[in-house]
């Protein structure tokens, strides 16, 4: 066959479409022949099936696991309700329907109407929830209009129900519809159409192993697709329960003591990392929205300025402040800038680079050295510790605490902070690192970032004496958890730690804060051996705080405490964050302080 | 070259394929409104507009001069290319896929236009190109250009459509002749993209959807649901059938997407065997139609035109039907001019539009 033709001869192409054509036309006729015997030949089997096919299924809720604390007590139940679905296909005059059902549930027209828009693109025979959370008395009439009103469909629901109202919230987290898109774009979670799921904290991570396996219900129908009789019963499978690490009475102190104010308590087992207490405030009674119909309510939390539906102790970024001096501490005598002896004097204020810094004991402390300037929060010291140092060292430090990445703690959303260095800054905001940033970071302002569980876990590793330490919620559960992620703790660090003298030398310093009348002394519980660091942390400019001082407007500081008891063998970590609370060993340190004793009480043997 | 159309032209037209079209079109309103009278939204109301359209859409189409578009077709292809990737990033999800626009009240498919400017485009590809066989330089070269539409379209994901563009791709390279040795390494390539693709890529529903053909019973409630239903509905067709509008599965609604992809079983259900017969042997002498235009053409372009079009739409006829009665997975193909659907509808009759085209224009002087 000649490989190139001058002329345009088709006549190859045409024989290969032809071939083609062929080659459907008998794909065709062998279908056909199919069809013949599906329709033909197996007729009667089929015509069988079709007239048996009255059947139809209908889905039974699984109720979602209980969520318990360490001691057995239920943070998280469910009750029995109705909700009440319309089925758009069975609606036979758009206007009529919606006018009626809006009457008979007492719902306004307008709402039901835009419930339904809002699932449009979904097919017309899968049931839209339009009302939920109903009592019995509330779904009779419906019940008894069944035949009137086909496109109702009322079935019962567990609902979730928080006996304890706001209690533990955060933690807890709270429950919410997936939106379409939400659903579609996650096929593997098998969520359905209407199906409330964990939205945030403990709900959502461990969602798949809460929820359970729904049942299904398979009914005959009459040709008109009315209820007949139930041909079988799958029982829906209650969803694994969850035991917490929480401890109820450490965690309703930690609220109270928070009550009326914006802040963070947590509470860590120094020795698991489990969290026995993680308060956020402001908080939210999350049995307000567990109907999937609270508007105002949303509305109401999602525009308050103090945003209570935040969780601060994962999301919330802060500047550490004084307790930062623990990480130039640990820093400056594990990288070999001073030993425990090394002494700075502490005059009440300093030059450095050309501007006056201050301490914030006026008078100045006097000769100090580093157990002293921890015990007094001393800045003059750690100014001096910083100029010694540069910033990046300073960032590996804080690095192998923990700052600067997230703590893989078990809640969804948790920030990672910021702890800058040269290469940062460079990056972000296009200009050199300039020394006296390095002095502001030392007292822990400047461009740190931290979130309080960041603290609280820094903490626990200074406790454990550079001991590896992961934030936990989850102590256990009734069946195998279904997420990967979930109950296992993440790959321990493998960064080095310094050596366990290093802490001993901080830790000294932490302990005379709170026992030997330094910062952190309201902290102090007699026979515990309570070790910690204070911070204050401004919050604008000194200058500008100075100001509005004079003008009458004092600005308060962010408070801190972060400590943990006992000195050996620790069992309790405490981190505690008030937001313009004013001095950390005023406001901070004594909420710390009642729940160390509080611990300390549950402790001894009974 | 000459644009508008003369009465000479409008002499040449398909007249005869025309009505094929057409009378499919009605056959499939019929039974969209059997299949949808007892909901709300007027569904075979909307399928008559669209078939107002598309039959404008095909005679602007034949207004042109087919070479004007193959011309064009540079263009056209990069236009698509840009509007698949900004579907994939800004589209909302539709049934679980990225396919869909939404242009003011219109939802539109740019997967489906990509349809026919890949035709042209393959026209103009291997149009000037003269030997037997293709060269493998040819073929890595059209595969590439074909690839980029493809692999948005795939990421949409939407396999249906991405299948049915490898039937054009293929089309296109049995008509220009591949070697033994091409297709030996072409079939390999694609084993170890399905075998790959199968591990890696499928998501779990898919991959259900491909077990549950082997064994429908295994999944009666899930996706193995569709495909008994209308298995059953076709069955109890029988000879006649139901009736109209007497179809039990299609008016209980057992039957899921009835008036889309599955239009083909309330067919069988409702006018049994001997609709499916009819409605087969329309669909044979429209395919027939379509396949001997190919010897009709007056220019390679033309050929290519015809041939990729015809593949089509056969193509989508017969994976269809295939899929209803359980004999292929359910990948989400349209019946064309049957299945409700303003997108698919429009891209059959521009398709069909373009191969009239080549035909009248035949004793056109190039």
């Amino acid at each position: 066959m000649p490989r190139d033709r001058i002329y345009e001869d088709l006549s190859l192409v045409e024989r290969r479409a032809k071939i083609v054509f062929a080659i459907v036309a008998g794909l065709i006729f062998l279908t056909l022949g199919y069809y013949w015997k599906v329709q033909i030949i197996d007729h009667k089997k089929y015509a069988a099936m079709a007239d048996a096919n009255r059947s139809r299924m209908r889905v039974l809720a699984a109720p979602r696991g209980l969520i318990r604390d360490r001691k057995g007590g239920i943070l998280a139940d469910n009750q029995a309700s109705f909700k009440v679905s319309l089925v758009r296909e069975n609606v036979k005059n758009e206007a009529e329907s919606f006018a009626a059902v809006s009457r008979l549930l007492g719902l306004d027209e307008a709402t039901v109407r835009a419930r339904v828009a809002l699932h449009k693109d979904l097919p017309a025979f899968e049931p839209i929830v339009i009302a939920d959370g109903l009592g019995p008395e509330q779904v009779a009439p419906i019940e008894s209009r069944r035949l009137e009103r086909p496109e109702l469909v009322v079935e019962p629901e567990p609902q979730r129900y928080y006996p304890n109202g706001g209690l533990a919230a955060h933690v807890l987290g709270y429950l919410q519809e997936l939106t379409a898109e939400e659903i579609q774009a996650h096929p593997e979670r098998k969520v359905r159409v209407g199906e409330l799921v964990g939205r945030t904290g403990v709900e959502r991570v461990y969602d798949d192993a809460l929820r359970g396996q729904d049942g299904t219900v398979y009914e005959e129908v009459d040709s008109l697709g009315r209820f007949r009789q139930e041909t079988g019963h799958q029982y829906p499978v209650q969803g694994d329960d969850l035991i917490l690490t929480i401890d109820p009475e450490l965690q309703r102190e930690a609220e109270n003591s928070l009550a009326g104010r914006e802040g963070v308590v947590v509470a860590l087992d120094a020795a698991t990392g489990g969290i026995l207490a993680l308060a956020s405030s402001p908080t939210y009674d999350p049995n307000k929205f567990i109907t999937r119909f609270t508007p105002q309510e949303w509305t109401d939390l999602m525009s308050d300025t103090n945003s209570p539906l935040e969780n601060r102790a994962i999301r919330g970024l802060y500047a550490p402040g004084s307790i930062f001096k623990l990480v130039m501490g640990l820093a400056g005598l594990g990288f070999g800038y001073v030993t425990e002896d090394t002494s700075v004097y502490c005059s009440g204020s300093t030059e450095i680079y050309g501007a006056v810094r201050h301490c914030w004991f006026a008078p100045g402390h006097g000769a100090m050295n580093l157990a002293a300037a921890i015990q007094n929060s001393c800045n003059i010291y750690f100014y001096s510790l910083g100029r010694r140092m540069n910033i990046d060292t300073i960032a590996v430090a804080a690095g192998r605490l923990g700052l600067g990445r997230k703590t893989g703690v078990d809640l969804v959303g948790e920030k990672d902070g910021l702890v800058p260095n040269q290469e940062w800054k460079l990056k972000a905001l296009k200009t050199p690192w300039f020394p006296g940033e390095t002095i502001s970071v030392s007292i822990g302002q400047g461009q740190l970032e931290v979130t309080p569980i960041q603290i609280a876990a820094m903490t626990a590793r200074i406790a454990k004496r550079g001991a590896w330490v992961w934030p936990h919620l989850v102590e256990g559960a009734t069946g195998p958890l279904a997420d990967p992620a979930a109950g296992e703790p993440p790959p321990s660090e493998t960064l080095p730690a310094f050596t366990p003298s290093t802490y001993e030398a901080v830790i000294a310093g932490m302990w005379r804060s709170a026992n030997e009348g330094g910062t952190g002394a309201q902290a102090k519980v007699e026979g515990f051996d309570v070790c910690g660091k204070t911070g204050s942390t401004q919050t604008i400019s000194r200058e500008a705080a100075e100001r509005l001082a004079l003008a009458g407007h004092p600005v308060k500081t962010h408070s801190w405490f972060s400590g943990f008891a006992p000195r050996v063998n620790p069992k309790i970590v405490v981190t505690v964050l008030v937001e313009f609370g004013g001095g950390g060993g005023a406001t901070a340190a004594p909420v710390a302080g009642r729940l160390f004793e509080i611990y300390k009480k549950e402790l001894e043997p009974k | 070259m000459r644009l508008l159309i003369d009465r000479r032209l409008f002499g040449e037209i398909d007249w005869v394929l025309l009505g094929l079209i057409l009378l499919q079109s009605l056959i499939g309103v019929f039974f969209i409104y059997s299949a949808t009278h007892f909901m709300p939204g007027a569904y075979y109301v909307r399928q008559l507009i669209w078939i107002g359209v598309s039959l404008t859409a095909l005679f602007l189409v034949l207004a042109i001069d087919y070479k004007f578009f193959v011309a064009l077709s540079g263009y056209l292809y990069a236009l698509v290319v840009v509007v698949l990737f900004v579907t994939l990033i800004f589209a909302r999800w539709v049934a679980g896929t990225k396919s869909w626009i939404t242009l003011g009240l219109m939802q539109a498919q740019p997967s489906e236009v990509a349809k026919i400017a890949m035709i042209l485009v393959f026209a103009k590809l291997f149009a000037d190109y003269k030997s037997a066989y293709v060269t493998t330089s040819t073929t890595l070269g059209a595969l590439a250009v074909a690839a980029l539409p493809l692999a948005l379209i795939v990421a949409q994901p939407d396999l249906g459509t991405a299948m049915t563009f490898l039937a054009i791709i293929g089309g296109a390279f049995i008509l220009a002749g591949l070697r033994r040795k091409a297709v030996i390494l072409l079939v390999l390539a694609a084993v170890v993209i399905g075998v790959g693709g199968w591990t890696v890529a499928l998501k779990d529903y898919q991959k259900k959807r491909v077990t549950t053909l082997i064994n429908p019973a295994g999944d009666p409630r899930g996706s193995g649901y569709q495909v008994i239903q209308s298995k059953i509905a076709i069955g109890s067709g029988g000879f006649a059938g139901k009736g109209f509008k007497k179809g039990t599965q299609s008016q209980l609604r057992f039957l899921p997407a009835r008036q889309t992809d599955f239009i083909f079983s309330v067919i069988g259900e409702e006018a049994g065997f001997l609709g499916v017969l009819i409605v087969m042997g329309l669909y044979f002498a429209l395919l027939a139609r379509l396949f001997l235009s190919v010897g009709k053409a007056r220019d390679r372009a033309g050929v290519y035109i015809c041939f990729t079009a015809a593949l089509l739409i056969s193509f989508q006829f017969l994976v269809n039907i295939l899929m209803i009665i359980g004999l292929l997975p359910v990948v989400g193909i349209t019946l064309p001019f049957l299945s409700y659907g303003g997108s698919s509808l429009l891209t059959s009759y521009v398709a069909c539009g373009l191969v009239m085209n080549v035909r009248m224009r035949r004793f056109a002087n190039v």
